[in-house]
């Protein structure tokens, strides 16, 4: 697949132009946070689940020379035929030559975004092979000749009429309406069943293998990758050997995140472990298995300070829950991978020079973070991986400068605050008349497409400093016993005094004390600490602090990307980005 | 060339690697406890698990014992097909029905093309999920899970557990005896598919209707509260 993800800015304008397109959407957007979250509300424990299997997923990870080498014997034993591919286009020989070792001229494709990562089809394509994807979605895309917009629903950017217009132009079936639906998907069943029966080879991935038996776990509502695992004579796993999870019950734990996080189930209709070939008294099943176990620098990223990105267990919720791709879509993205987790997989699996766009296609608004299921701290990581661009001098020269004198205005709270303090208060003498700016010089991606409201007056900072001493003044004033009555409109309608401690907002607009920390002000850079329980994170995130670590993250060591210098001793971060 | 290449990615990982002891990397993972389980929506395993079968968009029976079984299964066939006939695996639990008493004419083996009905039987029901578990094998052909329009699922009341946490126990006790079964298969609902636009159609690859007959001395009313729970 021909990588376009440095042009993103442009592919996103591309993607902007279609209405349509656009307002779908802004439908999944909408919908699919919710059934997601109704899944998590009903099944109640998420938090304590999401903490278990992440610690399951560390410990496989810490331990995978341990496990990947008890999954390889388990699957010998259990009959299979182990491959080992370092990148795409080995494993895309690997399954050519069992394919040609076999005769095979059709293939049966279960949905596997290794596959897509590794240009599989393409691939057995130019030798030959009739390779039909039979997930619906995966099945749509191929025959419109596009690429994947979604790694859970890979056609959700196509209209119902567009499917409709496909099918009735590929399907050699005569007239029909297909005016619904379920008119399409009983005709794609029809047309892929044939399909299934005379495939010689069967490939799928695999949403985990297991050390302790060797088996690996499929997951589909459809069936379709589970007829793919069955009918033909030979079965090949195309996956990848960060996908290694030590027992079976780490397996159906990790089934409980994916299934509510992706499709907002309890579960899904088929969740099948499959060890190898048919036994001796079987009547079906595949006479020859093969895994091919794909690399293609996880290992690198496992040796990385991006390693938790391997926890990934590919449900899709951070797509669904990032404002940038809600708005701009897959395609977008110029690769496999889209969203957050792709734009940190992305310059991971390819190279930063390629990509560096990506990390910078998000708001660091969080909500990625809030609702991962393996816990990956996205953001973070996408801001490590901003740091890196700006390190290795990938992005513009203006906006390395642009940074840097941010920075080193950062270090210097009080000239920071009396500039800001200052361009504020001319931006307010400025606009108060007419309440906002539709013109503002270094500010023309903002006033391009919208007005910029006009301050009003006073930094945050300074609001806030106010604040402090009124608030300090009336406290020293309740202190000292004073026999008067309060003055009228002091009192809020309960008689608790407006101000700290109160429910009300104060004059300032700061709602109740204890929710705003001087911490979060211009002073963040130095100061960011944990965010409260039960506050939205996003001002950790964007203060550079880490949910973790908070202001910690700053003088964690630099990432080590694994495109990078092999060895190389770490750097001491920069305290700003 | 897959053998320089899984030297060369054994290494990288075992350098990446905490490169612990077996006896080190067992005794952290158990201390990693266990993963928290779904709640049931009723305390009785019956209820909960054909309440969560409904909610699975499947559809049920409760019978007492295997007359009951056969009488349900005729009862079906003729609602749906005006037939007697359906395809069973070469399973001896379900050799063993009387499937004379209701008429019902079963083809012992893999479904072929054509026949829209398939019987399987379950080797355990899961109450979390409402999902029957079933093992690829002469008894059970795969295909008879995924070929057919309607597949139907006998579950002994006595064969229900909680979660697939117990699941996993029983069928590993299953594997030490017998061997590992090629292929172990949950099924929770008909085949379905939202990738057109996000609407939900059932029976995109494998059976549109999915029936879960279940055999066992319950009580009269597991059904209507089953109804009642999944609110359908």
């Amino acid at each position: 697949m021909k990588q376009t993800s440095n042009t993103f800015l442009d592919n996103a304008h591309v993607a902007l132009q279609d209405a349509d397109k656009a307002q779908r959407r802004d439908i999944m957007a909408l919908f699919t946070p919710l059934v997601r979250n109704a899944a998590m509300e009903s099944f109640g424990h998420f938090e304590a689940l999401r903490a278990h299997v992440k610690q399951v997923k560390q410990h496989s990870l810490e331990h995978l020379d341990h496990y990947l080498a008890r999954f390889e014997q388990e699957a010998l034993h259990n009959g299979n035929h182990v491959h080992f591919a370092a990148d795409g286009e080995q494993m895309n020989s690997i399954v050519l030559e069992i394919c040609q070792q076999h005769s095979a001229r059709h293939v049966a494709k279960g949905k596997s975004m290794v596959t897509e990562e590794t240009g599989l089809n393409d691939y057995l394509k130019r030798a030959g092979i009739r390779v039909m994807e039979t997930d619906l979605g995966e099945y749509i895309i191929q025959q419109a000749g596009e690429t994947p917009s979604h790694i859970v629903g890979p056609a959700l950017h196509k209209s119902a009429a567009e499917v409709r217009d496909l099918f009735l132009a590929k399907h050699d079936l005569g007239d029909r309406e297909l005016a619904e639906t379920s008119d399409m998907v009983r005709e794609a069943r029809e047309v892929l069943r044939e399909h299934f029966l005379k495939a010689e080879v069967g490939i799928i991935g695999a949403n985990a293998l297991i050390a302790e038996n060797g088996y690996s776990m499929l997951v589909t509502n459809e069936g379709n990758g589970d007829l793919c695992a069955n009918l033909p004579n030979v079965l090949i796993v195309c996956t990848t050997i960060d996908r290694v999870l030590p027992r079976a019950e780490d397996a159906t734990a990790t089934l409980r995140l994916l299934v509510r996080s992706a499709t907002g189930q309890a579960q899904t209709c088929y969740t099948s472990f499959y060890s190898g070939p048919r036994r001796e008294q079987d009547i079906d099943g595949p006479l020859e298995t093969h895994i091919v176990l794909l690399d293609n620098r996880r290992s690198e990223i496992l040796a990385s300070d991006y390693k938790e990105m391997l926890q990934c267990i590919r449900c899709g919720a951070c797509l669904n829950h990032c404002p940038i791709y809600a708005g701009v879509g897959g395609h977008a993205y110029g690769w496999v991978y889209p969203g957050p987790m792709g734009s940190i997989l992305t310059p991971l699996l390819t190279s930063l020079e390629q990509s560096n766009a990506l990390p910078n296609a998000c708001t660091t608004c969080g909500r990625c973070a809030e609702v991962c299921p393996a816990d990956i701290p996205l953001p973070d990581l996408l801001r490590d991986l901003r740091h890196e661009e700006s390190e290795r001098k990938l992005s513009p020269a203006r906006w390395r400068l642009g940074l840097q004198l941010h920075a080193w205005l950062a270090c210097h709270p009080r000239l920071y605050r009396a500039l800001t303090g200052l361009g504020i208060f001319i931006l307010y003498l400025l606009g108060r008349r007419k309440g906002s700016f539709k013109h503002l010089p270094l500010a023309a991606g903002w006033t391009s497409e919208r007005d910029f409201p006009a301050p009003a007056g006073k930094t945050f900072m300074q609001q806030y400093a106010a604040q402090q001493r009124a608030d300090k003044t009336r406290e020293h004033k309740q202190a000292t016993p004073v026999k008067r009555a309060p003055k009228p409109g002091r009192v809020s309608g309960r008689g608790t005094p407006v101000g700290r401690g109160s429910s009300g907002r104060t004059s300032a607009g700061r709602t109740s004390a204890g929710r705003i920390e001087p911490s979060m002000g211009e002073g963040w850079q130095h100061e960011a600490g944990p965010a409260s329980p039960g506050t939205i994170r996003d001002s950790g995130k964007i203060s550079g602090g880490s949910k973790d670590s908070g202001g910690k993250a700053a003088a964690k060591k630099p990432k080590a990307h694994p495109g990078g210098p092999r060895g190389k001793k770490p750097r001491r971060r920069k305290d700003h980005d | 060339m897959t053998d320089s290449a899984r030297s060369r990615i054994l290494d990288s990982i075992r350098q990446a690697s905490r490169r612990a002891d077996d006896d080190t990397i067992e005794r952290e993972l158990q201390a990693l406890g266990s993963a928290p389980t779904a709640d049931l929506p009723a305390p009785e395993l019956s209820t909960a698990f054909l309440a969560n079968v409904l909610k699975n968009q499947g559809s049920i029976d409760c019978v007492a014992n295997r007359s009951g079984v056969v009488k349900a299964l005729a009862e079906y066939l003729y609602r749906h097909f005006r037939s007697h006939r359906l395809v069973a695996g070469n399973d001896p639990n379900l050799a063993a029905m009387p499937w004379r008493e209701a008429g019902v004419l079963p083809r012992f083996g893999s479904v072929e093309p054509g026949e829209p009905v398939t019987l399987s039987y379950a080797l355990l029901g899961v109450a979390e999920i409402g999902a029957i578990v079933t093992l690829t094998g002469k008894a059970n052909p795969a295909a008879n899970n995924l070929l057919s329009e309607h597949h139907i699922v006998v579950v002994d009341s006595t064969r229900l557990v909680r979660d697939m946490e117990a699941a996993w126990k029983i069928i590993a006790t299953e594997s030490a005896r017998t061997g590992r079964p090629r292929g172990i298969n949950f099924i929770a609902g008909p085949s379905s598919t939202a990738d057109i636009e996000g609407k939900l159609v059932y029976g995109a690859h494998g059976p549109r209707n999915w029936h879960v007959i279940m055999m066992g001395d319950l009580p009269a009313t597991t059904v209507a509260e089953a109804h009642a729970l999944a609110g359908r």
